[in-house]
């Protein structure tokens, strides 16, 4: 590989990343910011093989969280079943009462999955999270790769790499096939969401109008935009960037003010595709993570491919027992919380937190989980024109049509504190392109 | 999808005017700047008076650094400029990543000239930047609908500033004849007795500028 060229062009395609507003926003001290989001150009490699392995272990997993929803908000047979305890399904916050019964369009739940994954030193793949509410982050590869092919043309020709600006046009499928005629649309909270560039960058190139709540009206039992001379045109798919309980405040938060009065009524009826459907957070709650590879063996009678990372369950004395003994050795995560907050290493705790933790944790057993800590494989960035380790994840996507597509890319995310295994870019982690080899 | 909404609509023609605040007010100021060096120390109030913004400045360094770069001054060039990203940032999908980087890139000059001892000098990128803008756009937007509002605001915001300065006829009539002969190539709802107007006031032989201002001001219907 011609990587001189690669890296040597780094501080450019930065430059150009900024040229074209790729950003993030954030609030800090009630102030809004935008953020560049840093980009090293030393890539994930993964090796074709690899992915082929990745891609089976993705499709199963996401097919069988679909089904999970279903059956959740349907019949319930997991739950009778004894597989999932009821506990961890109606305590959840992810839960919606209001999806009882609810069928999306071609009874899609999950059309973008972001799947959170990390290598461990001996190469073995981990799941560490299931996003199926709004995962972002596809359009930082997707630019960067374009990048650095005009940097550094001469890597790309003869390496054998995946393109990756598919990502667009398999949005676009993803849209269109549950599409209840109409329009396609991506309803935006506004520019002052932290991913607005996602969602204005994805408009553009899937075709589709960026909208906000306001532009957009339910009349009839059907879901329209209005244009600037008051004609209606009707929308048939809808992927919200916004929170299920902000997605309509006559269903949901009645404080909304972005979203849509009476969409989830037409919705109910059929009458419009959400992506991803309301509801989906029962299913990548951090308690139900636990149960994803029984739920693979329940629906599909088959044993998971990808493994989560080891995962106790303090709801069960078996699991609190063990974590209370090895407490030290243990991440602890707060099932409610997203964005690398709500993450603790118990290793990291003074006398007096792990003293007042641990009584939270008696007391509000379902509130937590523990995992092992896995020893990530690190990846290399340029740090001051050296390279230099740091830990890495992997957010991979699968978009479902009639079948799950695993995109050939994903988001690799890295700490740039070196003691650190946050890589949110929340918390300033950087991010890499993906590439997935081809031969 | 082809089809856009008021709140678009009205976006577009924001940017188009604040765009043209941003490129007309810096070529002002440079050459203001460059007067009250040795010619007219205290030129500064004669400029915020005739572009009616209030003289809040202490002296003639302080308004040479805040008019020009103060966030916080809302008539200042950079409040303009800053406005005209505002607008820019959530059309991506109308006018295209390209042309956005260019008031993107806009905003990062002006930042750079800010910290800059040489400010006039660096002022120039801004204005560079903001002419590719108009000059992408021009090329690369599809919809002859989205190009003609951002010329709409900019010629509502050139006719406005030059009437401001009571400039001469033939600035104003050539830019009333331009706005005359594209306002009904857009889908912007206007009050054709306000068009009639500033077509009649350019040509008279003594300009009424106060009644032009609140002509082309008032074009547009709310």
């Amino acid at each position: 590989m011609r990587d001189f060229d690669l890296y040597a062009h780094t501080e450019q395609v930065n430059e150009l990343l900024a040229r074209y507003g790729v950003k993030f926003g954030i609030y800090k001290n009630n102030e809004f910011r935008e953020q560049l989001f840093p980009f090293d150009a030393i890539p994930r490699v993964i090796e074709k093989a690899d992915f082929e392995y990745l891609e089976r272990g993705l499709k199963q997993r996401v097919i069988a969280l679909n089904l999970f929803i279903r059956d959740i908000y349907g019949e319930k047979k997991i739950v009778r079943d004894k597989v999932v305890p009821e506990e961890f399904i109606y305590a959840s916050s992810g839960y919606l009462a209001q999806c009882e019964g609810v069928m999306p369009p071609r009874g899609v739940y999950t059309h973008i999955a972001g799947i959170d994954l990390v290598q461990a030193k001996d190469g073995g793949w981990y799941i560490l999270e299931d996003n199926l509410r709004v995962p972002s982050g596809a359009s930082y590869p997707v630019i960067a790769r374009e990048l650095c092919r005009r940097s550094s043309p001469k890597t790309f020709e003869d390496i054998g790499v995946e393109d990756n600006r598919n990502y667009a046009a398999l949005l676009k499928w993803t849209m269109d096939y549950v599409n209840t005629g109409g329009h396609n649309v991506i309803l935006t909270p506004g520019r002052y969401n932290a991913a607005y560039f996602e969602h204005s960058f994805l408009a553009e190139q899937t075709g589709a109008h960026l909208v906000s709540g306001r532009e957009l009206t339910v009349e009839g039992d059907h879901l329209y935009f209005i244009d600037y001379s008051g004609r209606k045109e009707r929308i048939g798919a809808v992927y919200r960037r916004i929170s299920d309980e902000y997605l309509d405040p006559m269903n949901f938060n009645k404080e909304s003010l972005i979203g849509i009065p009476h969409i989830y009524d037409i919705y109910r009826k059929g009458n419009v595709a959400l992506l991803n459907a309301p509801g989906n957070g029962v299913a990548d709650d951090k308690g139900i993570y636990y149960f994803v590879p029984k739920m693979i063996k329940y629906y599909l009678g088959e044993d998971a491919i990808l493994n989560n990372a080891p995962t106790y369950l303090p709801f069960y004395k078996e699991d609190m027992d063990y974590v209370l003994e090895h407490f030290d050795r243990l991440v602890l995560k707060d099932v409610a919380e997203a964005g690398g907050y709500g993450v603790v290493f118990a290793d990291k705790m003074t006398k007096r937190e792990k003293e007042d933790f641990l009584v939270l944790l008696k007391n509000e057993p379902r509130r937590f989980i523990a995992q092992e800590v896995i020893d990530f494989r690190d990846i290399d960035i340029m740090e001051d024109g050296e390279r230099v380790p740091r830990k890495a994840d992997l957010r991979a996507f699968v978009l479902m049509g009639e079948e799950p597509v695993v995109w050939k890319s994903g988001l690799t995310r890295f700490s740039r504190n070196p003691d650190s295994f946050i890589v949110n870019s929340s918390q300033g982690g950087g991010f890499k392109d993906t590439w997935v080899l081809s031969r | 999808m082809g089809i856009i909404s008021v709140e678009h609509t009205y976006r577009l023609y924001w940017l188009g005017r604040y765009s043209e605040r941003v490129y007309t007010t810096a070529g002002l100021y440079a050459k203001s700047f460059d007067e009250m060096l040795d010619l007219h120390v205290d030129g500064y109030a004669d400029f915020c008076r005739r572009l009616d913004i209030p003289n809040i400045y202490t002296s003639k360094e302080d308004f040479c650094r805040r008019y020009c770069f103060d966030g916080a001054d809302e008539n200042s060039i950079y409040s303009n400029l800053l406005r005209a990203y505002d607008n820019a940032v959530v059309l991506r999908e109308e006018i295209g990543s390209e042309p956005l980087a260019y008031i993107q890139l806009a905003v990062y000059e002006m930042n750079k000239a800010k910290l800059s001892e040489a400010p006039l000098i660096e002022l120039q990128r801004v204005t560079d930047n903001i002419l590719a803008f108009w000059g992408i756009t021009d090329d690369l937007i599809e919809s002859e609908n989205v190009r003609n509002i951002i010329k709409i605001g900019k010629r509502v915001e050139r006719i406005d500033l030059l009437a401001r300065l009571h400039m001469s006829r033939e600035d104003l009539r050539r830019e009333a004849c331009r706005l005359i002969g594209r306002i009904d190539r857009t889908c912007l709802s206007y009050h054709k007795e306000n068009l009639e107007e500033i077509g009649r006031l350019v040509e008279a032989e003594e300009i009424d500028y106060y009644r032009l201002v609140v002509a082309v001001e008032t074009l547009l219907e709310d």
